[in-house]
This record gives C-alpha cells, sequence and structure tokens, in this order.
C-alpha cells in the first residue's frame, strides 16, 4: 500500500509542478536586445544546441535538411554570408566584382584559410564544389537549381576564381550565402559517387569553419570543438553540442533546466511557459519566408482575379496570426519579405477582413448563393472544392481556420490532409489539387523567378501554374540588372503586381521566435539561421 | 525435438519471405518517395536525377529480386538517406533498444509475477482492487505525458535524472540515463503481466492438485510459489514471447521524448522518408527476432510443462 501512496504522491507533485511552470508569472520579461554585450568576451566553455535528426556533413547531399544546415553552417563556409544587414558579406571570398554584361563574376578569395586537416583552401576547391557537385546533373544536388544560370567556375590564380554564366544572375553573391558551403577537393579525389562517401558524410568531415568535427553519435548527439587556425578570428567557445532531440516538450524542459542554450521556437503552444521562465531571453526576428495558397490555376473557377481577391477579403488573417502564430507574424501582399528592407515595399495593395467586400466581388465574378443553401453557385455549378493539407507544423490548425472563413463566405470547402511525402507527390509533383497552404522560404535576395515565371509553371516551383508575360518580363529583368538601387525600383514594381494580381493568395511573413539562454552573450538579433553564422563571436556569461 | 526444430526453421523461412515481400510491396506502392526527391523545391531534372542514382527506375517486382538475391547473401544495402550501410545504421540502434528491452522485461517479469500473484491470492481484498486500479492507470496514461512530468519532476524541478541522451560516460550515468525511459515503458507492460499471472494464477489455485496439496498440509507458501506457480506461468511465458519483440523494435514515443536513440525512430524516420532498404533491412531484423523469441518460447514451454514436448 505504501507504494502506492509514494506513487500517487508523485503524481500528484508531477501535476502540480507542470501547473506552477504553466503559469505565467510574469518575472520573465521578452527581451529583443539580448545582443548587447556585457563586458569583455570570456573564452571557453560549451553550448548546446538542438536539432531533431542524425546531419549528413556534406551541404550539398540531396538528404542534408534543416537539421544538417546547421551544423553545417558552422563546419564549412561558403564564398559569402549574410551580413547583419541580410545583404552578402564577405566569407571565404574577400571582394567580388561583375563584368559589364553580368555574365562573368570574378571572386578573389581569401589567402592562408586553412582546413581542419591543415591544408591550405585554394581557387581549386571552389571550382571543384561547383564543377564536380553542384553541376553535376546525375548528382542531383541539394540547391543545385539555384545555381541554373551557373556554366562553371574556372579558376584564374589561386586565389581568384571565375564564376561563368550563361544569363546575367545578379542574386549570385547572395545564393553563395545560402548553404553553399564549399567542400575540400583533396578529401573528394577519386570518388565515384561523393554522396556515398560516409567516411567524409558522416564521419569525419573538414571544413574551413570556425568549429572543427569532434564525434557523432548516432540519435544522440554531434560535437564540434574550437578550430584554432580559423581565418576569421578564433572562436570564444570551446565546444559546441547538437543534441538530437526530436521531441519539442523535452527541448523546452530542457530549456527550462539550462541544458540547451539556443533553439527556434516552433510550436507556440508553450510560448506562456517559456515568457515565465528567469533563465531565457526570447527573441523574435523576421525571416526570409512566407505563407500562402495556391490555387490550381487551370481551373476557370478560380481564374478571375475577383474570385481570388474575395477569398483574400474572406480571410481573417490577423485573427489567425493573433491566434495560432500567437501574433508573430504580419500581413503579405507579396513575395519579398521585410527583412529585405533595400527591396520591400509595405504599400501595396492590401486585403483587409471584409466579408462584404469579398461578397460584393464575387457577385461582380457572377458567383452568389441564387438557391439559398449556403453555397455560392454560378449557372447551376456550385463553388465546391477540396483544400489539401500537409500534417507538418502548424499547417493543419491553420487549414481548419481557413476553411471555417471560406465557408463563411459561401465556398463549399473539403478538408483533405496528407502526409508530407504524399502531399509533395500528389500536389506538387502530379500537381493534383484545387487548393493547397503551404510557405516558401529562400536566400534572403528578391529573386523569386523560380516560383512565378510562367516557364516553371507545369512542374517547376511556379505551384499555382500562373501565366503572366508582364510578370516574367519584370522576373527576368530583375535578374539582368546588378545595381541594388535599381533592382529595389524593379522588385517595387514586382509587388505591386503581385498584390494587384495575386498569383499566389498571401497570408503572412512569419516571425521566427528563438529561444536564447541568458548566459549567452554577443549573439546578433537576427534570425537564429543567421545567427550561426557569427557563433565565433558567441561568448558565455558565468 | 530436431523434426520440430527443423520443421520451425522451414516455417519461419516462408514467414520471413512473406512478410519481405508484402512490405517492400506496401512500401514502394505507398505515395511519394524518397525524401531527397520528395524536397518541395527540388526540380524535376533534380527529382529524375536522384531517382535514377537510387535505382528506383526499375519496376518494382525486379528491385525485390535484386533486394532479395542481396539480401540472402546478407547484403541489406546501403540507407537511401544517408548513404551508409543499412546494417551498420541498425547495429548502431540496436544496442541501446535492447538495453531497455532487458531492464524493462527484468522490471515487468518480477514486479508483474509478484503483483499478479499477491492479486491473486489476496482476492477481492483491498490488495487485489489496489493492483487492479494501479495496472487500469498504469494501462492508460499516455506514456509522453508522464514522460514529460517525470521529466518536469526529476530533471527540470529535482535535478535527480538527465532528461535526455543514454548517459555518457560512468556506468552510474548510464545507469542514471535509463531510469525513466524503463519506468515509462514498464507503465505499459507490467500491467499486462499482472493481469496474465493473476487471472492464470486463479484459474490454477482452484484445480484439485492444490487442493490435494494444501490438504496434506504442505505450507501455503510452497502451495503458492512451487507448485502454482509453475502452471500459472505458462500463459505469462507465452505473453512475454509477444511482448520482448514489440520492446526490440523500438518504442517511438519514449525514444523522442527521451531522446533515446533506439530502434523505433529508426524506424519511423525510415517510414517517413521513404528509405525503402533501411525499412527492409529493419522489417527482416524485427521479423527474425519474432521468431526466434516464438521459437525460444516454445522451448522454454515444453521445459516448464513437460505434456508440451511431443505436441510440436
Amino acid at each position: 500500500m505504501r507504494k502506492y501512496i509514494l506513487i500517487a504522491i508523485v503524481f500528484f507533485l508531477a501535476i502540480l509542478s507542470a501547473c506552477a511552470s504553466g503559469n505565467p508569472d510574469k518575472k520573465g520579461t521578452e527581451n529583443a536586445a539580448n545582443g548587447a554585450s556585457k563586458g569583455e568576451p570570456k573564452d571557453g566553455g560549451e553550448v548546446f544546441i538542438p536539432i531533431v535528426g542524425d546531419p549528413i556533413f556534406n551541404p550539398w547531399h540531396p538528404n542534408a535538411y534543416a537539421e544538417s544546415n546547421i551544423v553545417n553552417r558552422i563546419i564549412f563556409q561558403g564564398l559569402t554570408k549574410p551580413g547583419l544587414d541580410n545583404l552578402p558579406s564577405p566569407s571565404l571570398a574577400e571582394e567580388w566584382s561583375t563584368s559589364e554584361d553580368g555574365l562573368i563574376w570574378t571572386f578573389k578569395l581569401k589567402q592562408g584559410v586553412k582546413w581542419h586537416d591543415g591544408e591550405e583552401f585554394t581557387a581549386k576547391d571552389v571550382a571543384f564544389t561547383f564543377n564536380e557537385l553542384v553541376l553535376d546533373a546525375s548528382l542531383g544536388s541539394n540547391g543545385a537549381s539555384n545555381y541554373k544560370a551557373l556554366d562553371s567556375v574556372a579558376v584564374v590564380d589561386p586565389y581568384t576564381v571565375e564564376f561563368r554564366l550563361n544569363r546575367p544572375f545578379a542574386s549570385l553573391p547572395a545564393y553563395l550565402a545560402f548553404n553553399s558551403e564549399i567542400l575540400p577537393a583533396h578529401k573528394f579525389e577519386d570518388v565515384e559517387n561523393p554522396w556515398e562517401l560516409t567516411s567524409f558524410n558522416k564521419e569525419a568531415p573538414i571544413g574551413t569553419g570556425p568549429f572543427k568535427f569532434e564525434k557523432a553519435i548516432s540519435g544522440q548527439s554531434v560535437k564540434v570543438t574550437r578550430f584554432d587556425d580559423f581565418h576569421n578570428g578564433k572562436a570564444h567557445l570551446d565546444a559546441v553540442t547538437f543534441k538530437i532531440l526530436p521531441d519539442v516538450n523535452t527541448q523546452i524542459a530542457q530549456a527550462l533546466s539550462n541544458e540547451l542554450d539556443i533553439f527556434v521556437l516552433e510550436d507556440k503552444s508553450s510560448l506562456e511557459r517559456v515568457k515565465s521562465a528567469e533563465n531565457i531571453n526570447l527573441v523574435s526576428s523576421d525571416i526570409t519566408r512566407y505563407f500562402w495558397i495556391a490555387l490550381d490555376l487551370e481551373n476557370p473557377k478560380f481564374q478571375d482575379v475577383k474570385v481570388r481577391q474575395a477569398m483574400l477579403h474572406a480571410i481573417d488573417r490577423q485573427a489567425i496570426i493573433d491566434s495560432v502564430l500567437g501574433g508573430y507574424g504580419n500581413i503579405a501582399n507579396a513575395a519579398i519579405t521585410p527583412d529585405q528592407e533595400k527591396f520591400y515595399k509595405q504599400d501595396v495593395t492590401s486585403y483587409a477582413y471584409n466579408p462584404e467586400k469579398a461578397k460584393a466581388l464575387l457577385e461582380e465574378a457572377g458567383w452568389k448563393d441564387s438557391d439559398g443553401d449556403g453555397i455560392l453557385d454560378k449557372n447551376g455549378e456550385k463553388f465546391s472544392f477540396t483544400f489539401d493539407i500537409a500534417l507538418q507544423g502548424d499547417l493543419e490548425s491553420i487549414a481548419v481556420l481557413v476553411q471555417q472563413y471560406l465557408k463563411e463566405a459561401g465556398f463549399d470547402v473539403k478538408l483533405n490532409t496528407l502526409e508530407w511525402n504524399a502531399m509533395i507527390q500528389k500536389n506538387v509533383i502530379d500537381r493534383d489539387f484545387e487548393m493547397i497552404l503551404n510557405w516558401w522560404s529562400y536566400p534572403s535576395d528578391p529573386d523569386v523567378l523560380a516560383q512565378y515565371h510562367s516557364s516553371n509553371a507545369q512542374s517547376g516551383n511556379n505551384i499555382p501554374g500562373y501565366k503572366s508575360d508582364t510578370l516574367d518580363a519584370l522576373l527576368e529583368k530583375g535578374q539582368a540588372v546588378s545595381d541594388p538601387d535599381e533592382r529595389a525600383v524593379v522588385y517595387n514594381e514586382i509587388q505591386e503586381y503581385m498584390s494587384e494580381n495575386l498569383p499566389y493568395l498571401y497570408l503572412w511573413y512569419p516571425q521566427e521566435l528563438s529561444i536564447r539562454n541568458k548566459r549567452l552573450q554577443d549573439v546578433p538579433d537576427i534570425h537564429f539561421g543567421g545567427s550561426l553564422h557569427y557563433i565565433n563571436e558567441w561568448w558565455i556569461q558565468n | 525435438m530436431l523434426q520440430f526444430a527443423i520443421k520451425r526453421l522451414g516455417q519461419s523461412i516462408v514467414l520471413i519471405l512473406i512478410v519481405t515481400m508484402i512490405t517492400f510491396f506496401l512500401m514502394n506502392l505507398a505515395p511519394g518517395g524518397p525524401s531527397s526527391m520528395m524536397r518541395m523545391d527540388a526540380t524535376e531534372e533534380e527529382r529524375a536525377a536522384i531517382s535514377e542514382q537510387l535505382g528506383l527506375d526499375d519496376p518494382i517486382p525486379i528491385r525485390y529480386g535484386k533486394w532479395l538475391i542481396d539480401a540472402m547473401q546478407g547484403d541489406l544495402g546501403l540507407s537511401l538517406s544517408s548513404g551508409q550501410e543499412v546494417t551498420d545504421r541498425i547495429l548502431e540502434r540496436f544496442p541501446f533498444t535492447l538495453q531497455l528491452t532487458m531492464w524493462t522485461i527484468v522490471l515487468s517479469i518480477i514486479f508483474g509475477v509478484l503483483f499478479g500473484i499477491i492479486s491473486a491470492t489476496n482476492r477481492n481484498t483491498w490488495k487485489d482492487h489496489t493492483i487492479n486500479f494501479g495496472s487500469v492507470i498504469g494501462l492508460s496514461v499516455p506514456s509522453f505525458w508522464l514522460a514529460i512530468m517525470m521529466i518536469l519532476l526529476f530533471s527540470v524541478q529535482l535535478k535527480w535524472l538527465p532528461s535526455s541522451g543514454v548517459g555518457e560516460g560512468s556506468l552510474l550515468d548510464q545507469f542514471k540515463a535509463s531510469i525513466m525511459p524503463v519506468v515509462i515503458l514498464s507503465t505499459a507492460t507490467l500491467p499486462t503481466i499482472v493481469r496474465f499471472t493473476r487471472s492464470s494464477m486463479l484459474e490454477v489455485i482452484t484445480q484439485n492438485y492444490i487442493r490435494t496439496s494444501r490438504a496434506k498440509g504442505i505450507k501455503e507458501r510452497t502451495v503458492i510459489y512451487s507448485h502454482a506457480l509453475r502452471n500459472a506461468l505458462i500463459p505469462v511465458i507465452s505473453i512475454i514471447g509477444v511482448l520482448i519483440p514489440r520492446l526490440l523494435s523500438g518504442a517511438v514515443i519514449v525514444e523522442s521524448v527521451f531522446g533515446w536513440p533506439g530502434m523505433g525512430r529508426l524506424i519511423v524516420e525510415a517510414a517517413q522518408s521513404r528509405d525503402y532498404n533501411l525499412v527492409m533491412g529493419v522489417t527482416v531484423i524485427v521479423t527474425v527476432l519474432v521468431v526466434v523469441c516464438n521459437f525460444i518460447v516454445d522451448i522454454i514451454y515444453s521445459k516448464v510443462d513437460p505434456r508440451v514436448k511431443n505436441m510440436g
């Protein structure tokens, strides 16, 4: 009996403690100014970061996903990296310039850069990475499609490379900063299939980054330690350990008990508990991501722009942001995200929540509820369609709300949930859908041609299948001009066009919310992924 | 006995063949494909290149044939998602699952049989009711909730136990790291054993030979533990035979919450990312384990109850 009393007490305590930690006591404040330094940086210490799966230490591997990107960003380096102003800044390349016709970009490489095994980094490595991996179509490298404009990389001298293009590509320096790290040519000599070189990709990667690989234990952790010969200022931290923790509740519990230092809070349901913790700063930041609804534009029902505008007027996006996203997001009206200050245009056509206006627009388009059954019709046809949604993160809870708003406006919407992998097959590859909801993330550069150009309408990333000569011409112009001010003019025009014509229904620009332990200092106030490029500046306050 | 073993071996081989065939076809016919082909922003050309590289362009029956020929030579192929040997990926994880399984089974058998006996010999008393109530709670409380509650109590509040991982370094660390996962896993297996022990014990102690033993004046303790228990354990052994392979194939939820690198997470990740080779590898291993466990259970059966011997 005693045993059971004990168990009962333990249960009771467990419930109590859960209630206690769920109750916000308002002591912790949301602090966005975490980057402010508290005195002189101190050397030493270890930082713990969660990832959700075993990483692959090769940024170009077709299976290198988010968890790999996080780790690879501090082991390897690209020619450029995103600056604190979100524009490309020097990393392995010191400076770059473009020829007058925009077809040749010359990058001057930094001298005296060492690989973790002591070999010297030279132009040969850059040429290898692009010519042998990225441009080899049979390999299907992750992100190779970003470099469609690239013909080859030529070695001019050991510290100079030329990127030779088949068309102007103003975004090249920005794309080089985005998961485009350089690999050591000497490790891949005579390798037939680089994706099967597990001695590198899984067991012992060599990079030029501030931390070098120490050990990886499958399903558990990856440890990297400071690389003392790092060319851009030795890191303050001794080591970084990535803990493989797929469960978000465990991640939060470990953040509360100081076992994890920094990560992105994807699931907002624990927001209150985290806010009340005294050891944690919450940092919100803009990211290059937007959520959208894609309608099948081959379907005549969705071809009338008034119908698309009416749908946006019918959805209370702010209410969804406030409830599902915990308020961390801004209404989107086009594809260029606000973090790209140079290019973002706020003053474009916007669609406030207004059911009356939605109704009026639909009537103009010929749709009204003539038989009083609550569903719009036109020439005897009901406005009914299926809304496919992938089971991933918040998508389903968002979709349920969207469905509700559309129903109120008279659309007969059936929700169909799919597993992610099956969704890609059905909606993206087979193009079999009427309406879907998802998001795009892209490098910090306004070039969104891939998702909008009519040449990508059937099989590429232009999922709704939008075709417009006007938009095509603008997107091509945006790639051709390299002067940032001139580009800004083009992309402002593109945003105006998008907001009026709605190739996608724009929903919102989500904000990233990251958890940072208060002992962490000098982490720049940018999104988590970007801050990793500056990990050599981080330090720990005891 | 030898004849029995040969017959069982033949049956097992057919069983394994059927299981692999069904799994292979189901896996390959499921919508989607290997995750590397299923990135949202992958282009048609990238997908085609990867499909060719992974040898997915052949028809499914031909691919099954190729897989089977390799598998019979002990080559389970390369994992489609990491490029590592499937065998290596399984061997990395298996010891950790074995560790959890072993402790869970030991804990469940000791306490399960003990509580089962107490419950049966004290039928309809407060002891019986308490144990029954505890079993129902154990079976019905969701393990992820209990796990998070334990982490909040023992790791966050009291800081006694690590909240994740298998414990690095000393044996004590490893022991501490496995306490919570083992307790959580046991809350699901222990009640099953308690209930089986209780019901078969109740059946046995009403039989004539037990009454005879008591009439002979044998001590109650001896009657229960050496006469009754031996027969009451037979159904319990068969349920343990079912529990062991289930535990060996991993416990996804417990492994995810405690960051435990076991087989469960491996299987789920493999299925989600359509890593066909890995799914097949795991299927073969788990099927073999089930077959072996059943075989061992049958042998133990015949030791415990000689009547079973001739029933092959």
